[in-house]
């Protein structure tokens, strides 16, 4: 046993010399082949970590939607719609909402408007039909719980002011006690004192939010008493939904009801396709270096062969020389993929994958400044080990063992007669 | 004793480039003695030295190695006696570049498993004794051809092996590291090794240490001289 550890000592370390031995070469692959995984595992790591975000929020919004169309676009909802939906066998609560964008052209930004209920409990309770809850992301620390995300009602705003995320703070370079200017729909200026700052832990959802009294923002957009954007339907039987999703449109054909799940769907479908993208347009850097490291792994040079010829005459195995390029190709991959895998989790998780980060966000006109939750499953990275590190390795070995079989004398050939 | 019967080695066959190397070759070569091959390029000096060596088969025919039967052994077994039997400097010296004279004098020990420091130690004893104790670290390429050489017949020793297989050992020296080579042959002698060597080079198989020099021509036995 000592001695088989000893000779695997000794042959790493003839690697480790060997590979220093080619090293402008062997950098420059390192480098390309580190790049290659860092490209892909940002990708993976930037699209499995946000659609766990947006499921994560999405977890704690209503199981379902209901809206109402007009000519096949979504229209605002008349409240009597609340008893229709209410009268439904196993729905439990309905809830009408009041939200909308708002779009500032000074700053070019999009904010998203929303009338937080009079108390998060009330709201809740689901008990008023003219209520308004707001959902927010789970508590991190208590996962599952599912807790507001700002124990704030429309009372607590009051007429004439607002709350603002912090992305409008930072777009408008607006403090507490400012006022900011809205336009209504009729053209009218409104202002509105800035009450308070959302925290900014709570970016991806509050960073271009503001909230505002009901009062306020049905002056801003002109929207009359008796009408809602949606409303949030609980039910007390999850498996139940689809059928109560029927029935609502046939008690209320030009109604919509959309269920949580689909949007869920929605978000992998919208995520994976901006990752495919992404893979797709990379996908020729990533074919250039499969050919590269395929010639420089499955090609050896006249020295390389040479030099197996000399390590045979001197009494190597065959399987000597294999173990030898078994490491070779071993250290090459393992240090490219743990070095592309740890700057890939860098980027993503704390320089907010700024590379990709156009395409892989597409936000709106505001983007949200959020960091990500660094969220990486054994799969993921498994997958990618499997995708870069394996087919290097096997690239590496199979020509050595074509070279490790050839007759030792061709060392003596080289000179000799 | 080594000993060769019937040997025939034939490249390419089946082939339009077909080529005989030797053509039933019978030899014995005796233990602890200096035998030397000679003969014209293409006569099959080295496919000779290198089926003695076990580095390639014969076409057919056998070779005997102390009575034992080694044509058909399994690659990993002929490896094995090449490695504890036999030491081979070669005419280029067939040092690997980029490390250290003392890395390539160890490189044939590394697959046995030995400890470090005794293998390292025993090294440095046969560099010191070939005078080359100050050329452990220098890395080969910066060796004189000389010194090069040199290094080659340390590593050939490193493993202790009984027989030492020389390819035109003296082809790229000069007289003076000639004689010096043929020095450390005769040192080979007094302790017991067998020696074969193949050369080109008068000043080799005409100096006394030589036991016995055997003639190749178009891979046969021509007359033997003693």
């Amino acid at each position: 046993m000592r001695e088989w550890i000893e000779k695997q000592k000794y042959i790493i370390d003839f690697t480790l010399s060997s590979l220093l031995r080619r090293k402008a070469k062997n950098i420059g692959l390192l480098a390309l082949y580190t790049l290659i995984v860092f490209i892909l595992a940002s990708v993976m790591f930037f699209t499995h970590a946000i659609k766990k975000e947006a499921s994560l929020i999405l977890d704690q919004s209503p199981e379902m939607i209901v809206q109402k169309l007009v000519a096949g676009r979504q229209d605002l909802v008349p409240l009597r719609f609340v008893e229709t939906v209410r009268g439904i066998r196993g729905v439990q609560a309905v809830r009408g909402r009041l939200w909308g964008y708002y779009f500032d052209p000074r700053f070019g930004a999009n904010y998203t408007l929303l009338v937080p209920p009079p108390t998060a409990q009330t709201g809740a309770a689901g008990n008023g039909s003219r209520r308004v809850m707001v959902e927010g992301e789970p508590d991190r620390n208590a996962e599952g719980s599912a807790g507001p995300l700002f124990d704030l009602g429309a009372d607590e705003i009051g007429v004439g002011s607002v709350v603002i995320g912090s992305g409008v703070a930072r777009v408008r370079e607006a403090g507490t006690g400012e006022l900011m200017l809205f336009r209504a729909y009729d053209g009218e200026i409104l202002p509105f004192r800035i009450k308070k700052i959302l925290p900014s832990s709570s970016q991806l959802v509050s960073s271009d939010l503001i909230l505002i009294d009901e009062a306020d923002f049905k002056r801003l957009f002109g929207i009359a008493d008796g009408l809602v954007t949606d409303l949030a339907v609980t039910v007390r039987n999850p498996t139940e939904l689809s059928t109560i999703a029927s029935k609502i449109t046939r008690r209320l054909p030009d109604a919509r009801p959309i269920i949580r799940d689909e949007i869920l769907r929605t978000y992998d479908s919208i995520f994976n396709w901006r990752g495919g993208m992404m893979i797709v347009i990379l996908s020729s850097a990533v074919l250039a270096f499969v050919i590269f490291a395929w010639d420089k792994a499955s090609g050896l040079s006249a020295g390389e062969r040479r030099e197996i010829g000399i390590l045979k005459a001197i009494g190597w195995e065959s399987s000597d020389i294999i173990l030898m390029k078994f490491w070779d190709g071993a250290v090459v991959s393992l240090t490219a993929f743990l070095s592309g895998v740890i700057l890939a989790y860098g980027h993503v998780f704390f320089t907010d994958s700024v590379v990709f980060e156009p395409a892989l966000k597409g936000w709106s006109t505001l983007y949200p400044r959020f960091k990500l939750i660094p969220f990486v499953s054994a799969e993921q990275v498994t997958t990618l080990f499997f995708l870069t590190v394996v087919p290097y390795s096997v690239a590496t070995i199979v020509p050595a063992w074509r070279a490790a079989t050839i007759d030792p004398d061709s060392a003596m050939r080289y000179t000799g007669e | 004793m080594i000993e060769l019967v019937n040997v025939r080695k034939v490249f390419n066959a089946g082939r339009p480039a077909e080529f005989t190397a030797l053509s039933g070759v019978n030899l014995s070569i005796e233990s602890n003695k200096v035998t030397v091959l000679i003969g014209p390029s293409g006569s099959g000096k080295t496919t000779l030295l290198s089926i003695i060596g076990c580095m390639s088969r014969p076409t057919a025919g056998r070779v005997q190695l102390a009575g034992r039967e080694i044509t058909s052994l399994p690659e990993r077994f002929l490896t094995d006696i090449r490695r504890k039997t036999f030491g081979f400097i070669f005419q280029q010296h067939n040092l690997i570049k980029g490390i250290t004279a003392l890395e390539n004098v160890m490189l044939p020990a590394y697959p046995l498993g030995e400890r470090h420091v005794p293998l390292k130690q025993r090294a440095m004893k046969l560099m010191e004794d070939l005078h080359l104790s100050d050329k452990a670290e220098s890395k080969v390429e910066w060796l004189s051809g000389g010194e090069a050489q040199r290094v080659g017949i340390v590593r050939a020793l490193i493993n202790n092996p009984s027989t030492i297989i020389a390819d035109e050992p003296t082809a790229h020296l000069d007289t003076q590291l000639s004689h010096r080579f043929l020095g450390i042959v005769k040192r080979f002698k007094e302790e017991r090794k067998t020696v074969l060597i193949t050369t080109h080079d008068p000043l080799v198989y005409d100096d006394p240490v030589i036991d016995r020099i055997i003639r190749l021509r178009d891979g046969r036995l021509e007359v033997e001289r003693r």
